[in-house]
């Protein structure tokens, strides 16, 4: 039998043009070219429900939005900026992410972050930035432009143990003098009890940079040059030292870490910890026996602890800017579900998600909002804007190094040189 | 007197050397090819993109200016450097000499016929099968100032709590201590390896000639030795100063940079500080501290031969 003969080349081209135009006419292949797929990456900002309804959230918004899928990637905080560089490096950024407090400022810098100032001016004209706690927009504005938008604020807050207090007949302190006479009357080191209990890790050099901000100090002169042997910084600085010379901090703090430190004030090995909002959900036992203090005024009279503003940024690598801007819009308005049903424990950087009643209904919560809210400031101050190097300053660790340096008792002055020549260093590369 | 050479030797050399020169067989150079490629691959390109990376700016995501040796000249000034090159060898040289005299005594001791003396061998070595994060963490159980049994022993006897990871001299033995820990069942290994391969007879001749036990280790045992020591030491050397989980899981360097190695200096300029080029000058200064102390260790050996 003989072989068909393979149909000629210029058959199987006329095969080809005509099935590609057939595929291209037909109403799946517009629904493709119009689709748009969106690449939403979110930090993991609470406990397990919160990646629930993170994607619950991005679920209603394909729903109500047909033509745009996002796709909701958790990213864990362990090694996030080498997540992100490197997806940036090889070209595969996200459409838009949430991230560390600096974290757009500093891709900014490397030219992957799109501005967002036509939407700010945009919510400008119809209002819609009025919603927004004062200054958590400004904030995020870097060499004029909005290099991200806020969705929530981090912040510092001073716990105490109500029934450790009451049983020495200490009232809550209010001011330093108080704090360091509470701690005092509660220290009773045979019995590992201390007034104080902090740790040496990231949230340890909080405690440095609350009370250097509470003194009226900051790391920073307005041009973004280092400060820190200012006599605000380092009175503060010898206020830690004293408080540690006195035996009123826990002397194993230098080498703790944040569980640790919560454990031992957990344990009553410690009365007052400074730690991020939400500690009494996390510790439900000890619950009704802690308070938040109120922020304590410094020596001269100054307020302050440290925040920094949370914040959704979109990336130039993106190539559907206008539908990222959409989506960046609607989670905006609608992402009140991550504190009423995810459970984050920062606080709404929105006015109208403060006002709901689970928000406003957690005296907690509430407390800070008002009261440390307004005295909150950044790590850059008192440069005159939030800039990259911000981050590498957090993550060198050089002020990990001072807090450690003063919970093991080593001299300030020689301390402050040491840390000063670090941030000097870091500055300048 | 001038040497001569035989005419007809030359003759032949030279009609050797022209036959090989035509019989040139380009194949067996091209099957190396591949695993030239992978060596190149694997081996140097990382090293010349170090070197690279050294001796520029730049930050993670991109490679700044030339800067010469600039970034290294930055890190002869930081003090940050010195403490890490000093607690890198301060690690190194407790670790070595230490977990070399106890993996010692041990392979002596198991070198001997006792009864569940295969028992002993195997319980000798879990400390180097156990996961590094499995052993670290249950160190620190161990030694917490809360409850760990460490410091419940030292309390009871009126010498605790010590804050081992709380107070620089403290955890810098805390790090050593657990490091010589993972270390000795790799020394005692190969140590009682090298014992039982030396000849029983030049016991049996020693003690006929009436050498005592100290005489025999000191004149048969350790010569025997001498080799795989100087082999254990390079290697432990290496992998002391190249240890990133043992401080990192334990202390991350802290508190106050005091169990700092190279590496983790090298991992807090590159990914804290986000200064590749500083990073990079820190690893290409340990490769070069490596390769002069192995050098040394190994003509040290070549000598003994």
């Amino acid at each position: 039998m003989k072989a068909p003969h393979p149909p000629p080349q210029s058959t199987l081209l006329l095969w080809i043009v005509v099935t590609s135009i057939a595929l291209l006419l037909s109403p799946f292949a517009g629904q493709a070219k119009d689709h748009v797929d969106l690449q939403f990456w979110d930090m993991i900002w609470g406990p397990p429900e919160y990646i629930d309804t993170g994607k619950a959230l991005v679920a209603q918004f394909n729903q109500e939005h047909p033509n745009i899928t996002v796709n909701y990637r958790s990213v864990p905080w362990t090694n996030w900026y080498q997540t992100f560089v490197t997806a940036i490096g090889s070209g595969t950024a996200p459409d838009l992410s949430t991230g560390a407090g600096y974290q757009a400022i500093q891709l900014y810098d490397q030219d992957a972050i799109l501005p967002l100032d036509d939407l700010i001016s945009e919510w400008k004209s119809n209002g819609k930035l009025d919603d927004f706690l004062p200054g958590t927009i400004d904030i995020l504005k870097y060499k004029d432009h909005y290099v991200a938008l806020p969705w929530a604020i981090d912040i510092r807050v001073w716990y105490y143990r109500k029934d450790l207090l009451e049983q020495a007949h200490v009232q809550p302190p209010t001011t330093w003098q108080e704090l360091k006479a509470a701690a005092q009357t509660l220290t009773d080191a045979k019995a590992n009890r201390y007034g104080f209990v902090a740790c040496g890790d990231t949230l340890g050099s909080q405690w440095l940079f609350t009370l250097i901000l509470n003194n009226g100090g900051g790391l920073f002169t307005k041009d973004q040059k280092a400060d820190l042997s200012s006599a605000r910084n380092v009175e503060a600085l010898q206020f830690l030292a004293d408080l540690v010379r006195n035996h009123d901090v826990n002397p194993a703090s230098a080498g703790y870490h944040d569980d640790d430190e919560v454990s031992a004030f957990t344990q009553g090995n410690g009365a007052i910890i400074l730690h991020a909002p939400g500690l009494s959900r996390r510790l439900p036992k000890i619950s009704d026996k802690m308070g938040v203090l109120k922020p304590l005024v410094g020596p001269h009279g100054d307020q302050g602890t440290i925040y920094w503003v949370n914040n959704v940024m979109l990336y130039k690598q993106g190539k559907h800017p206008t539908e990222a801007k959409e989506f960046l819009e609607w989670w905006s308005e609608h992402e009140k579900d991550l504190w009423t049903k995810g459970h984050v424990t920062q606080l709404p950087v929105r006015k109208s998600f403060a006002a709901d009643p689970y928000i406003a209904g957690n005296a907690e919560t509430s407390f800070i909002i008002e009261n440390y809210v307004p005295v909150a400031k950044t790590t850059a101050t008192h440069a005159t804007e939030i800039f990259p190097k911000l981050n590498d300053v957090e993550g060198e660790g050089v002020m990990q190094t001072l807090t450690q340096n003063l919970l093991q008792g080593k001299d300030v002055e020689a301390s402050v040189k040491e840390a000063s020549a670090r941030l000097k260093s870091i500055l300048e590369d | 007197m001038p040497l001569e050479v035989n005419p007809r030797l030359q003759t032949e050399a030279t009609a050797l050397s022209r036959t090989r020169k035509s019989s040139f067989q380009p194949l067996p150079y091209l099957l190396l090819l591949p695993s030239l490629a992978l060596i190149f691959i694997i081996e140097f390109y990382p090293f010349i993109n170090g070197v690279s990376f050294s001796i520029h700016k730049g930050n993670l995501l991109s490679t700044g200016g030339f800067v010469g040796l600039g970034n290294y000249w930055r890190l002869f000034q930081s003090p940050g450097f010195y403490n890490a090159l000093w607690f890198s060898f301060v690690f190194a040289f407790f670790n070595v000499s230490i977990s070399y005299l106890i993996g010692l005594a041990l392979a002596l001791f198991l070198n001997l016929d006792f009864p569940g003396r295969g028992f002993c061998r195997v319980a000798l070595l879990i400390p180097w099968i156990v996961p590094a994060v499995v052993s670290i963490v249950s160190w620190k159980w161990l030694i917490a100032d809360r409850g760990g049994l460490v410091n419940i022993i030292l309390s009871s006897l009126g010498l605790g709590p010590i804050y081992f990871l709380s107070q620089s001299g403290w955890a810098m033995v805390a790090v050593i201590v657990i490091k010589i820990w993972r270390s000795f069942p790799f020394m005692m290994l190969s140590l009682l390896a090298a014992l039982q391969v030396i000849d029983r007879t030049l016991y049996e001749a020693g003690r006929i000639d009436g050498a005592n036990n100290w005489q025999l280790f000191w004149n048969i045992t350790l010569p025997h030795l001498k080799n795989i020591s100087i082999v254990q030491a390079i290697l432990m050397v290496i992998w002391s100063i190249n240890d990133f989980e043992t401080p990192f899981l334990l202390t991350q360097g802290g508190p106050s940079n005091a169990t700092e190695n190279l590496i983790l200096l090298s991992y807090r300029y590159t990914f804290g500080r986000n200064d590749v080029g500083l990073g990079s000058a820190v690893a290409i200064l340990t490769l070069i501290v490596l390769m002069v102390l192995s050098t040394t260790m190994m003509r040290q050996q070549a000598k003994s031969f």
